[in-house]
């Protein structure tokens, strides 16, 4: 018996392999790659002298370092409790027994599927002052107001966070869909025989049941925004003069422009950890619950 | 042992796959110089019987991609002993790819780089002086205009070939400069050359034209901003922002008080004169649709406006209006990369086309740039093309990136810097504070 299923183990070898020899390869070897690139003086295209921990001593005084990552976790505190909340709310309305079901299932989804670039071009067109279609409205109901969506600090802030919601906000509104369909009938059908009423079935029922997929999504959701780069490099360029400039655009910066690999290096590590402590701590809740 | 062979397929497939990625990327194997007619199995292009293959490198894209192509379509018809190969590389990591392949010994035999860029080349030691190689072949250095060529030597070497240079300059649109009144009977634009002039220039199109037409179409942030900063820093007499002496320990030597009044200058055109519409997000579509009555950019606009129907525009250096000459401006060039154990014969040949090249400015200026040989600028092929003649003096005054390895860096800490300026945050001289502090950091 125990024999048999070791060899059933091995003969799952040969399925794992070739996907773990292209991880081994892309993914845990250039961790350990990195982290010996941020002991080092490292340029673009070469590997210059070890410098130790030298490279942690800068970034810990680096004024640039502390504001990008300020940036991001800007972003993060401002996109997650309202991707969690607007998930939740276009989930319940998606969820809603109605002709228009499938429809909104389907429109609330769809920017998801589209790349970064196409949304933030769409952003970009519709945000632009003078013939942008955001203003343009503004206009035609009287308001002589000329908003620079993307220009002033405060507004660039609010765009971003607002088209980024709009993008990703379909992939979370299904996780919850799942969660809501997961709910038992019999806990309604129960609960509507001792006389609730549909608030407290809401509030005593869906709320507690989506919990669990909840912490799922608010994890994902960190995560994903720590790592927040392209659409605010192509819609804010990081501007206006840094204001907006997230982590990971400054460890671009680093190393690709200013031929500096090693630091670069030193601050993914930096973002690295961060995240990873993120997790930890996020998985050790989950697992105190389930115990 | 049906699953053994299964398995085996699978790891046989997988290992070919990775083989074919990390061959895919270098197009440019030293070995390959005499090919034997058929494709090399590197890219499916043809290489004449008997004939030196030189893998070349471009950045280029639209216009300046197809003239560039139809001077090397030219080349490869002209003789039968050398065929450019010609690579069109994504623009945006064009460089991190050069780098990185020539540093590997996977880079081209020959590539397009910018003025700006040369000293990071150099100082890696990743490109080949040309000055022996130079000889062998007959180049001519002083065929070149002398401003663009010096901007590419180094230690009293030549590391590169220029093509052009691309300098800031002015477009009017001449319907609407003319409506306003700002033009003479020969049909020249009023402009009185003096910070006052210029500004009245604007000022007198803002008052005389219809409030849905802008007065100057320019941009409020980035790399634009910067550039027409860097012109007027230029025409007050400031040279530097880091001194040239040792490309790779360079000082900090900006004159802050001319970078002041430049920062100054420009941005009175955004809040006190009010002349530039602020934070346009696409200024170039404002003048193409003829909204704008002057934009100033680069010159490789002039071949989209050319292109444009109906827009009757003129073209003129960015207006002098302080003591000096000046303009910002860059050159694409050719280098060859270094590589240890080069074909000799190859690097002959892409000498052999970078002089061709060079003589063919007058296709190359097709798309706006001024060419880098001074007999093609006096050509009668050239003075032919219009628009191009009115500017092209600039070439003797442009004013390059100091030449030093933090070039990119630099720029990306004045572009920053200098947004803030743009939009009101903090003054020029807090900005200068910064910046100061910043690039000594960097170059620290």
């Amino acid at each position: 018996m125990n024999k048999k299923s070791w060899i059933q183990d091995l003969k799952a070898i040969p399925y794992l392999l070739p996907f773990f020899v292209a991880y081994l390869l892309f993914t845990i070897l250039p961790i350990f790659k990195g982290l010996e690139m941020s002991l080092f003086d490292w340029t673009l295209v070469r590997k210059m002298e070890f410098v130790g921990l030298e490279n942690y001593k800068e970034m810990f005084g680096d004024p640039h370092f502390w504001r990008t990552l300020w940036n991001t976790t800007l972003f993060v505190i401002l996109t997650t409790p309202t991707m969690v909340a607007l998930a939740l709310g276009l989930a319940l309305l998606a969820n809603i027994k109605t002709k228009l079901q499938t429809f909104f299932r389907s429109s609330f989804f769809l920017p998801s599927i589209l790349s970064v670039a196409v949304i933030s071009f769409l952003a970009i067109f519709m945000l632009q002052p003078y013939s942008g279609f955001v203003n343009t409205v503004l206009h035609s109901v009287g308001i002589e107001a000329e908003p620079f969506w993307m220009a002033d600090k405060v507004l660039a802030w609010i765009s971003i966070v607002v088209v980024t919601l709009w993008w990703t906000v379909g992939f979370n509104m299904v996780l919850f869909l799942a969660g809501l369909q997961d709910i038992p009938d019999s806990l309604y059908e129960a609960s509507e025989i001792d006389g609730a009423s549909r608030w407290d079935q809401f509030r005593h029922i869906t709320l507690p049941q989506l919990v669990p997929i909840g912490k799922v999504i608010l994890l994902l959701q960190i995560l994903a925004s720590y790592k927040v780069f392209a659409q605010i490099l192509l819609i804010t360029g990081g501007g206006p003069g840094g204001a907006t400039r997230p982590l990971i655009q400054y460890i671009y910066e680093a190393g690709f422009r200013q031929n500096n690999l090693g630091y670069a290096a030193t601050m993914s590590y930096a973002l690295f950890f961060i995240l990873l402590i993120l997790s930890i701590i996020q998985l050790r809740n989950q697992r105190l619950e389930e115990r | 042992m049906k699953k053994c062979l299964i398995f085996s397929v699978v790891l046989s497939l997988t290992v070919l796959m990775l083989a074919a990625c990390s061959s895919s990327g270098g197009s440019g194997d030293k070995a390959s110089g005499a090919d034997n007619g058929e494709t090399n199995g590197k890219s499916d292009v043809k290489i004449p019987e008997g004939a030196t293959e030189v893998v070349m490198w471009n950045l280029f894209g639209g216009g300046d991609a197809e003239y560039m192509q139809e001077i090397i379509d030219e080349f490869n018809e002209s003789q039968s002993d050398v065929y450019i190969n010609n690579v069109m590389q994504d623009y945006d990591e064009y460089y991190t790819k050069l780098l990185t392949s020539v540093a590997a010994g996977k880079g081209p035999d020959l590539a397009i780089s910018h003025t700006s860029v040369l000293p990071e080349l150099i100082s890696q030691g990743l490109v080949q002086e040309l000055d022996s190689l130079g000889s062998e072949v007959g180049v001519n250095w002083d065929e070149f205009n002398s401003n663009i060529l010096e901007a590419t030597v180094y230690d009293e070497k030549h590391y590169a070939v220029p093509i052009d240079t691309h300098a800031q300059i002015l477009y009017l649109n001449n319907k609407l400069v003319g409506d306003a009144g700002l033009l003479d009977e020969n049909g020249n634009p009023k402009i009185e050359e003096t910070p006052e002039g210029f500004v009245n220039f604007l000022t007198t199109l803002k008052d005389e034209l219809p409030d849905d037409k802008y007065p100057l179409a320019f941009s409020t942030a980035g790399v634009d901003s910067y550039r027409l900063w860097w012109s007027y820093y230029t025409q007050l007499g400031g040279e530097h922002i880091l001194s040239e002496e040792d490309m790779e320990n360079p000082e900090y030597i900006l004159d802050v008080d001319k970078a002041i009044e430049a920062a100054n200058y420009l941005r009175g055109f955004y809040y006190d004169s009010e002349v530039v519409p602020l934070n346009l997000e696409d200024f170039y579509t404002e003048f193409q649709s003829k909204n704008a009555a002057a934009i100033s950019t680069g010159v490789w606009a002039t071949g989209t406006w050319e292109t444009t129907e109906d827009l009757d525009f003129s073209a003129m250096p960015v207006p002098n209006v302080f003591d000096q000459k000046g303009t910002w401006g860059d050159s694409h060039t050719f280098v060859i990369p270094y590589y240890q154990n080069a074909d000799p014969e190859v690097q002959k040949a892409a000498i052999q086309f970078m002089d061709f090249a060079t003589d063919k400015g007058a296709i190359w200026a097709k798309a706006g740039h001024i060419p880098a040989k001074t007999k093609v600028i006096e050509s009668e092929e050239y003075e032919e093309l219009p628009y191009r003649s009115e500017y092209a003096q600039v070439a003797n005054y442009v004013n390059f990136a100091d030449h030093t390895i933090y070039g990119r860096g630099v720029q990306d800490i004045m572009v920053r810097n200098l947004d803030l300026v743009w939009t009101g945050e903090v003054t020029a001289e807090q900005a200068f504070k910064t910046i100061e502090k910043e690039i000594k950091d960097l170059i620290d």
